[in-house]
């Protein structure tokens, strides 16, 4: 029953491929457009957003609001999964590993967080930005939940926080927006309040403090899912 | 046209997980490798065999790739992580009524 | 340069984002917060109206809003016309009443759930408002992903299982609309509707057809037409009757202003012309139309009946928005309006009645109309409008259907409309004339209440009534509508107007 499945699967697949294939390479090869996005944010990056990241140009200056798309998209994916694993008890929690690997990791952690934040707040000079460095941030609630356990991750840095962490964070981004309509241009404009010569920390107008907004909304996102999805296995675990 | 190849094939294959595997994780699985096909497919066609869109003053523009698709990809890869996550939580509620991730108990994909 | 529209998007996300802020400190601010953003958000609407009144009666309504002061190919413009004024109407007239319903119809959880709720309004309205294809594609994902907690809501066994389907079904459609973006920027380099529209016919066929056709797929499948409605009959019946009246009255409206969007603004409809594909959008919404009445009738569960009835309407939309003539359109818009104040009604009301039963069957709702007549009363002259008996709007819009349909020469379409009518009369008389049934020994514990059901049990009855007499009384004044449909349909069917609009000065 199960192999007639498969070999129908198969075949159904190897046709779509083979469709797939065809139709693809009939697809013109050149791909020179006069007058793209490309040759406009190749060109004006610099000098219109003082980014040296182009790519971080894009996603905070040119095409900001699809990145306030996403950061809602994430925002609600948390909610969500929160939703569904919220649960009233207190987390019971494992005591962590041993001895050894929390010390290592107390001395680690403080650079972990330095990382994060360098990430974060160089995202328009050099490759980084408020997404990865925020990955980096969450991962910091994962190593206290493994080596310390839960428990210790629940009093240090409790749900409530990490839910306000995420809000403001992306209240800040929306706030930064609102500015641009307050000072007369539009929404999500970039704002002439960093501009310091182009290259230097200090410099991209608002793209840094939307790169810090996103980067502590997405930390503190990752840090709330990866809590619900814990904080339910070692339910299980007391179960047993 | 190795590219159209390589994207076919990986989109095919997450396409097969998702209709003949029987465990919801693997079909996440298959999805993401779907995902990431059409990502690496956008990265090769827009290539233009040149340098990473990050300047320290030395490049020129014109020897630059496109960085709207990276953008875009960015883009894509936090939605389809989102996606996941969201998914993988539905499957520990699922295995929480039923004890197993067989998709065959919620009826497969193709029946309602 | 119109800040309404920036609005529109950013009242609802911010309330949102606010939400979990509030709750936080107290739960009655988090009430008042709730409150407060949706008549705010309704009143942006209503203001849309009254400050452009001279512009919309006159047909030259146009919006339009550079994000981040970039002029359109280059950043992301957002733009409003009469076709999506008529959509964002909609959205914003039903969400205003679906959130008010909710607040004497679900008791737990509350904050989650009016998170979920405002960001599937931001996504509804970003979808209505945007003109880039990259922005459409995340505000798709954006509602997808905010509507399938709502669909596990109750967190049994069934809404998750409903949910894992919606969540599978929609990423799969969310990737080949991503294949289409890859496809249109990859041909043409730009993500702007307008520049594409401009653009569009100086492609080889063979590259329209193939985005056409990635298009297609994803919208198809993310809407429930006939070979990928699967999902939906779970999805929209597994949920609290709340969030089934906004899958099914609205959500799925929204997807059909995208394909309307695309396939004859942006791409316009010579493609699907050229293709041939025309002819098998109708056949497979034809398809979808006669397959939802048959399930429908073969169905015993009253919500997963509705849910079906959903797929039989949407098929007959679509196969009559793509015949392309001017009557055509406008039947096809005017059944947009009638379904969703129908199914909307219908849901409301069903969702009132079921917390009296034991269960969703049929048997289940033996004399269910004693409980409350005129709520059941209500159900059964909604149902009339689904069959299409006048005064109903579900009579004003199957007739234009059916005009449509035999001026145009497709007597199918006429066929299976005037048969899906006699099918719906059979599967509502069954409900009704269940529900009228006297029951022989009738003890009062049959209406326990089943959960702790109803926080304010005179909202959810006039927000039902509400829905039902905008059904009566747009059936009736239904002629009022046409004037702005019909300027609806003059950019429908002139692409150039929206070109202009939003790259002319």
């Amino acid at each position: 029953m199960s192999k007639t499945k498969h070999i129908f699967a198969v075949l159904i697949l190897s046709l779509l491929g083979i469709t797939l294939l065809v139709s693809l390479s009939k697809l013109p090869n050149q791909f020179e457009y006069a007058n793209s996005i490309y040759h406009h944010v190749v060109n004006n990056s610099i000098t219109e957003t003082g980014s040296l990241n182009f790519v971080t140009a894009i996603l905070y200056d040119y095409r900001a609001y699809d990145s306030l798309g996403e950061s809602t998209i994430i925002f609600g994916a948390v909610s969500g999964i929160v939703l569904l694993l919220s649960r009233k008890t207190l987390p019971v929690s494992s005591h962590g590993l041993s001895f050894i690997v929390k010390r290592t990791f107390g001395m680690l952690t403080p650079f972990i967080f330095l990382f994060g934040i360098y990430i974060i707040t160089h995202g328009h000079l050099s490759p980084g930005g408020g997404f990865q460095g925020g990955v980096i941030l969450g991962a910091i609630s994962i190593i206290f939940s493994i080596v310390y356990g839960s428990e210790f991750d629940y009093k240090r840095y409790s749900p409530t926080t990490k839910t306000l962490l995420e809000t403001s964070g992306a209240l800040l981004f929306i706030g930064l927006g609102f500015m641009g309509i307050l000072l007369g241009g539009n929404f999500l404009m970039n704002l002439n309040i960093l501009n310091a010569e182009v290259g230097s920390l200090l410099s991209a107008g608002s793209i840094p403090f939307i790169n810090i907004g996103i980067g502590f909304k997405i930390g503190a996102g990752l840090a709330i899912i990866f809590y619900s999805m814990i904080q339910k296995t070692f339910k299980e675990e007391v179960d047993l | 046209m190795i590219n159209n190849f390589v994207f076919v094939v990986l989109f095919l294959l997450g396409f097969y997980a998702i209709l003949v595997k029987k465990n919801l994780i693997k079909m996440v699985i298959g999805l993401n490798i779907m995902e990431g096909s059409i990502f690496f497919w956008f990265i090769t066609l827009t290539d233009r065999g040149k340098m990473i869109p990050i300047v320290n003053g030395t490049q020129v523009a014109s020897q630059l790739n496109d960085p709207v698709p990276q953008a875009l990809i960015l883009t894509g890869i936090v939605i389809g992580a989102s996606t996941s996550a969201f998914l993988l939580t539905l499957i520990i509620e699922l295995d929480k009524f039923t004890s197993s991730t067989n998709p065959d108990q919620i009826g497969g994909m193709i029946e309602d | 340069m119109n800040i309404t529209l920036i609005l529109l998007i950013i009242v609802p996300l911010v309330t949102a984002f606010l939400i979990p802020f509030v709750d936080v400190f107290s739960n009655k601010a988090r009430k008042i917060l709730v409150a407060f953003s949706t008549l705010l958000e309704f009143s942006i609407g209503i203001f849309v109206i009254i400050s452009n009144y001279s512009s919309i009666t006159n047909n030259s309504f146009f919006l339009k809003y550079y994000l981040g002061n970039w002029i359109p190919p280059i950043g992301i413009t957002l733009s409003m016309d009469m076709l999506s004024l008529f959509f964002s109407t909609l959205i914003s007239f039903s969400l205003l009443f679906i959130v008010i319903y909710s607040i004497g119809f679900i008791g737990h959880h509350e904050g989650k759930y009016y998170v979920l709720l405002f960001l599937i309004w931001a996504a509804m309205h970003g979808i209505v408002l945007t003109g880039d294809i990259f922005n459409l594609d995340v505000f798709l994902e954006l509602m997808l992903i905010t509507s399938a907690p709502l669909v596990a809501f109750k967190r049994d066994r069934n809404g998750t299982e409903a949910a894992i389907k919606y969540m599978f079904y929609g990423t799969i459609g969310g990737l080949f609309v991503f294949i289409g973006v890859v496809l249109v920027y990859f041909n043409l380099g730009t993500l702007n509707f307008a520049d594409i529209a401009q653009n569009f016919n100086s492609l080889n066929i063979f590259s329209k057809k193939l985005i056409s056709v990635f298009f297609l797929l994803g919208i198809f499948i993310k809407m429930g037409v006939f070979p990928f409605h699967f999902w939906l009959s779970k999805a929209h019946s597994a949920c609290p009757s709340s969030i089934s009246a906004l899958l099914s009255g609205v959500i799925v409206k929204v997807y059909i202003y995208v394909f309307i969007r695309l396939f004859w603004n942006v791409f316009g409809y010579n493609i699907l012309q050229q293709t041939g594909l025309n002819k098998i959008i109708f056949v497979v919404a034809l398809i979808s139309t006669v397959m939802g009445h048959i399930m429908a009738l073969n169905e015993n569960d009253v919500k997963r009946m509705l849910a079906y009835s959903t797929i039989a309407n949407l098929g007959m939309i679509i196969a009559v928005l793509v015949i392309n003539t001017k009557l055509a359109l406008l039947a096809g818009l005017l059944h947009v309006l009638s379904h969703l104040l129908m199914k909307v009604s219908l849901f409301t009301t069903t969702g009132y009645i079921l917390q009296f039963t034991p269960g969703h069957k049929l048997e289940d709702l033996k004399g269910v109309a004693y409980k409350n007549v005129l709520i059941f009363t209500g159900f059964t002259i909604v149902a009339g409008g689904m069959i299409g008996l006048p005064p109903m709007i579900g009579f004003a819009s199957k007739w234009y259907i059916l005009k449509a349909f035999i001026k145009s020469g497709y007597n199918w379409g006429s066929v299976i409309t005037i048969g899906g009518s006699i099918f719906a009369f059979v599967y509502y008389i069954r409900y009704i004339i269940s529900g009228f049934k006297k029951l022989s020994l009738g003890p009062p514990e049959r209406f326990r209440l089943i959960l702790s059901v109803f926080y304010r049990e005179r909202v959810v009855t006039d927000i039902a009534f509400i829905f039902v007499i905008a059904v009566i009384v747009v059936g009736v004044f239904y002629k009022v509508a046409l004037g702005p449909l019909e300027g609806a349909i003059n950019v429908i069917q002139n692409p150039s107007l929206y070109i202009e609009g939003i790259l002319g000065g």
